[in-house]
């Protein structure tokens, strides 16, 4: 090599590492640049998304209110149940087969309940299933390791400490859907909502406020246990307790004489409205579906024919029958179509048009004995001259200001008001003013045709005849108390109805008491050292079996329960409904019951056919 | 003057600062709290690295007594050794996350792959200096150096280890370029790669890439014949870009590409590491979270943090003063090894020292452009950093070898 060839070879040398010089010094300033985009300008972004990443916001539920009765007795309470959860960002789907054998649940309900998961959040977690067994769920908490993903926590499901079904009264609950929980900042996935009963009504109230709390997991989503000493999030706010007015014997009684038969019982306060007990039958089992819901539990509810999903209590639309008689007498007696000593013959029934039929030959009756005797010639008349002198609206009026046809506004959900007849109803119903007439009003005046009613409004019927005329305002529940100690009393006004002559009102009264002491009443609801009123009904029921119907109240003088019971398919008043309310009577004034004979005949009581047939002839009412 | 003057102290200096970094950082990554969910053998990953630098060591310090002769003088039945054995852990290797890239010697494993570089560069190095002048007119010698290259990045692409295949592709040019090839063609020879990365981004990027390419080596070499070629190259990249993209490329490896332009597209699959690592840098901020105290590191965010991905914990826990720190170092160990490589009078000398600075280049570069998203994911180990015991010891024996190189610069010259 020659030293010019050299000389050119170092020359290109030295261009050649200050090229390389130059791209390696690039590279780093690209690097540092990098660096210092990342770390120094994004760094609002990065830092919050690093802490996103290994802190987790986990919804801490509330403890539901407790239900407690009059007597401060608790009826529900919640009882803690194990959750399982899955962050669906690291659940592993092929870890679906294991985990549904530790759970002991078809493997496609799980991924089934991942994809709900998924369209929820993938990175918090949702519950997966609720309510496994403990025993389940130590299996799966020891293999928790081989589930990347899944976690579990204790909560609480409704817990039922007494033996009151309380079905209608306290109402199911069942988990929020998706909409409701997008909707609303105090629900998250999973989370119940009450959905019948009180447990509905009162939602907001027992429901509470949703907490929060953080958590350090790890890129696997096995939480690491609190984050910054729980001083982060806030803790739930337990949701209210509420003190009903229910009386949890006299409750346990009414479910007791009810089961098997369907009805419904409504015992209250005729002074104040205050629910004592309520029950619709048949009912379900509320503790059913309190924890997971037992789906096949669920479709037999819906699929039953007899519908005990429904609250008959206070949603049925029956006729009253008979049991409507006192109030009709009260109408008749403030229109002054009748007074106290107006006689009506009675011969077997009562002809406009056709022929009304009575039960039998109840010979000169005035208001009280037509009142104890159930006479329908009587009433009959005294509708037929109401309809003729003061017209169906004026009556209608006056009865509606009992609270028929009408919303109680009881604090439970799905009431209806049931049909108290006016001329704007039969307009609609029977297709103008000209195809309908006197003919179809008749009936009305007995509690039957149009007429319907449940049996919360003739409790309410009854209330409003003892407490001498105060239109009261059902409710279960007295007091809501707050977690701070707070409280707010629920104390409906109640009000005078206007155009009630305590006079008038005093005749009525006799006659009911008369009803039991001597008329359909005697032989089941007459309870000794208890002086009771009320009045048995007999619905026609075009499709079968009648309906019983019994309103009362007791004591005669100044009055502490009104009741009103309804058996559906029962036959007469007097057998099938006076019994339960007499039993109740007993039982609310005596603690105990003191005529077990009729408890039995109660408790074996069935219907016979032959009834049905007998029932046949027009407007029987007893 | 006396022996330890002319010793590279500074290069030593470089290198002490990287593995010490290196050993905190795997410390922290796989013994500190995050040690809960590792498997044991992964935490015993920070004395195996103690006890590699401890050998290594030793190594560097008896090549030292080599004579630098000795290094040209074995290149050849290195090269093949290194070649022999390859094709060994081809066959019998064992395998490491789809990788094939360890061969167990007597209970030790090495990684071949990484002996491979150094062998390769002194082989081509040996090669090229009986040939120094490589023109247009002897692109014969070109040639013979593209194959020594050539050969052992396909068998390390048979070992599945496209990171180090790779860093040997990327060597081809700089040491023709070095070796004369002129300005123009090295520039077409890198060009094909520069129009590949914008490519991928965007194939709009990539035909102005191969424009603003054409033109550059238009304006070097001033020939017709290379210029067209570039710029048919050039488009012929972009379009096979995209069939790749589309076609040709496995689905992982796809998604792996889609990841990289777009990693919010699937945060949770292809996209996590790089989110994850690029969350770990930025969320360390100026001075980091301190030591043991990365979020992202101790909760095992980061997938293979103790190698691929150690430079996040770096940046994490030590911010971004720390992790400039550790950019400050390798720059001044490259530029000082490149610097040594002018100074140098032996061609073979300046070979093996620019081929080993670009080595370490291309790693860091391939590495750091990973982890913070400016590149595809390819799995590199970080250079003295990084976990990897023979990964290690390759790389020091390389630094070893330069400082080898400048202790006897005055002995080691074509005079002699």
């Amino acid at each position: 090599m020659t030293a010019m060839h050299l000389n050119k070879q170092e020359k290109r040398n030295d261009v050649s590492i200050r090229v390389l010089q130059v791209i390696t010094i690039s590279m780093m300033l690209i690097f540092a640049g990098r660096l210092f985009q990342l770390q120094i300008i994004e760094f609002e972004t990065y830092g919050p998304l690093s802490l996103a990443n290994s802190i987790r916001q986990e919804n801490v539920s509330p403890a539901r209110g407790l239900i407690f009765d009059r007597s401060g007795r608790m009826l529900v309470d919640n009882q803690p149940i194990y959750t399982v959860t899955v962050t669906p960002a690291n659940f592993d789907s092929g870890a679906i087969p294991i985990l549904a054998e530790y759970l002991d649940i078809a493997p496609e309900v799980i991924e089934e309940r991942v994809q709900a998961a998924r369209r929820y959040s993938w990175h918090r977690p949702s519950r997966l299933i609720s309510d496994i067994s403990f025993h389940r769920f130590s299996k799966m908490q020891e293999n928790i390791w081989k589930l990347p993903g899944i976690g579990y926590h204790v909560e609480s499901k409704r817990h039922y400490p007494t033996d009151i079904k309380g079905a209608h009264l306290f109402g199911y609950l069942s988990e929020v859907t998706q909409q409701e929980y997008r909707s609303s900042s105090r629900y998250s996935l999973g989370d119940k909502a009450g959905r019948s009963g009180i447990e509905f009504t009162y939602e907001q109230d027992l429901r509470g406020e949703l907490g929060s709390r953080y958590i350090r997991v790890n890129a696997l989503g096995q939480a690491l246990g609190p984050f910054g000493e729980g001083h982060m999030g806030h803790t739930p706010v337990k949701g209210a307790d509420i003190y009903t007015h229910i009386d949890h014997d006299l409750q346990l009684l009414a479910e007791d004489l009810m089961v098997g038969k369907t009805g419904g019982v409504v015992a209250m306060d005729p002074n104040t409205g205050a629910i004592l007990a309520l029950v619709s039958s048949p009912g379900f089992d509320v503790d059913r579906l309190s924890g997971r819901i037992d789906m096949e539990y669920w479709m037999t509810l819906n699929a039953d024919t007899s519908n005990p999903l429904f609250n008959r209590a206070i949603s049925t639309m029956q006729p009253p029958g008979s049991t409507i008689k006192p109030l009709m007498g009260l109408v008749g007696l403030d229109f002054g179509i009748i007074d106290p000593e107006t006689e009506i013959t009675c011969r077997g029934g009562f002809t406009l048009g056709r022929y009304y039929r009575c039960t039998r030959q109840h010979g000169r009756q005035n208001l009280v004995e037509a009142i104890q005797n159930s006479c329908n010639t009587y009433f009959f008349s005294l509708m037929n001259q109401t309809m003729n002198r003061v017209g169906l609206n004026a009556w209608h009026r006056h009865t509606s200001s009992f609270g028929l046809g009408q919303m109680t506004h009881i604090d439970l959900p799905h009431e209806r008001r049931g049909i108290l007849p006016d001329s704007a109803y039969y307009n609609t119903h029977f297709g103008g003013p000209r195809n309908w007439g006197i003919g179809d009003l008749i009936s009305v005046g007995v509690g039957q045709g149009t007429f319907s009613s449940s049996p919360l409004q003739m409790a309410l019927v009854a209330s409003q005849l003892a407490n001498g005329g105060y239109r009261v305002q059902p409710h279960i529940v007295d007091r809501i108390v707050y977690p701070d100690g707070s409280s707010v009393l629920n104390t409906p006004e109640s009000e005078r109805i206007p155009w009630i002559n305590e006079d008038h009102l005093r005749v009525i009264q006799q006659g009911m008491r008369k009803a039991v002491s001597e008329g359909s009443g005697r032989f089941y609801a007459d309870i000794s050292g208890v002086e009771v009123a009320g009045k048995t009904g007999t619905a026609q029921n075009p499709h079968g079996i009648d309906h019983g119907w019994f309103i009362s109240y007791a004591p005669y003088e100044n009055p502490e329960i009104a009741i009103a019971v309804l058996v559906e398919n029962a036959g007469f008043g007097s057998i099938s409904a006076a019994p339960i309310a007499g039993l109740m009577m007993e039982q609310y004034f005596h603690g105990q019951i003191r005529r077990n004979w009729v408890y039995q005949y109660v408790k074996t009581f069935t219907p016979r056919e032959r009834e049905a047939n007998s029932g046949t002839s027009s407007e029987e009412n007893l | 003057m006396t022996w330890y003057r002319q010793f590279d102290w500074l290069l030593i200096f470089c290198w002490v600062l990287l593995f010490s970094a290196g050993l905190v950082a795997i410390y922290s990554a796989t013994l500190g709290p995050v040690s809960q969910f590792l498997p044991a053998y992964i935490q015993g990953n920070f004395l195996n690295q103690v006890v590699w630098i401890g050998i290594s060591v030793i190594a560097m310090a008896a090549i030292q007594f080599t004579s630098p002769r000795t290094f040209q003088q074995i290149s050849y039945a290195l090269y093949v050794l290194c070649i022999i054995l390859a094709i060994a852990t081809v066959i019998w290797g064992t395998e490491a996350g789809g990788a094939r890239r360890w061969l167990v010697i007597g209970g030790l494993r090495f990684q071949i792959s990484e002996m491979l570089k150094l062998a390769t560069i002194l082989a081509v190095a040996n090669y090229l200096t009986s040939r120094r002048d490589i023109s247009a007119e002897h692109i014969g010698s070109a040639l013979v150096a593209v194959v020594l290259m050539i050969i052992p990045s396909i068998i390390i692409i048979l070992q599945n280890d496209t990171g180090t295949a790779l860093v040997l592709l990327a060597i081809i040019p700089v040491m023709l370029f070095w070796s004369g090839l002129p300005y123009g063609i090295s520039l077409f020879l890198i060009s094909p790669a520069i129009i590949a990365y914008f490519s991928i981004i965007d194939w709009r990027l990539g035909v102005l890439a191969t424009i603003l390419l054409t033109v550059a080596i238009f304006f070097i070499q001033k020939r017709p014949w290379l210029t067209s070629s570039a710029f048919i190259v050039g488009n012929l990249v972009v379009i096979g870009v995209q069939l790749a993209l589309n076609q040709i490329l496995k689905p992982h490896q796809q998604a792996r590409i889609e990841a990289f332009v777009n990693p919010a597209l699937d945060p949770q699959g292809a996209g996590w590491n790089v989110l994850q690592a690029k969350t770990a840098i930025g969320s360390g901020g100026l001075w980091g979270k301190g030591f043991l105290e990365g979020t992202q590191t101790q909760l095992r965010f980061l997938p293979e943090q103790w190698t691929d991905f150690i430079f996040p914990v770096i940046a994490e826990e030590f911010g971004f003063v720390g992790a400039g720190l550790l950019l400050l170092v390798f720059a001044i160990l490259l530029l000082r090894l490149l610097a040594i490589a002018g100074e140098h009078r032996h061609p073979f000398a300046q070979l093996v020292l620019v081929g080993v600075a670009m080595t370490f280049f291309v790693h860091l570069v391939i590495n750091l452009g990973s982890a913070m998203g400016l590149f595809p994911v390819i799995g590199l180990p970080l250079p003295f950093v990084s976990y990897g015991g023979s990964a290690f010891l390759s790389y020091s024996i390389m630094l070893a070898i330069c400082l080898n190189l400048h202790f006897y610069k005055r002995d080691f010259s074509i005079y002699s």
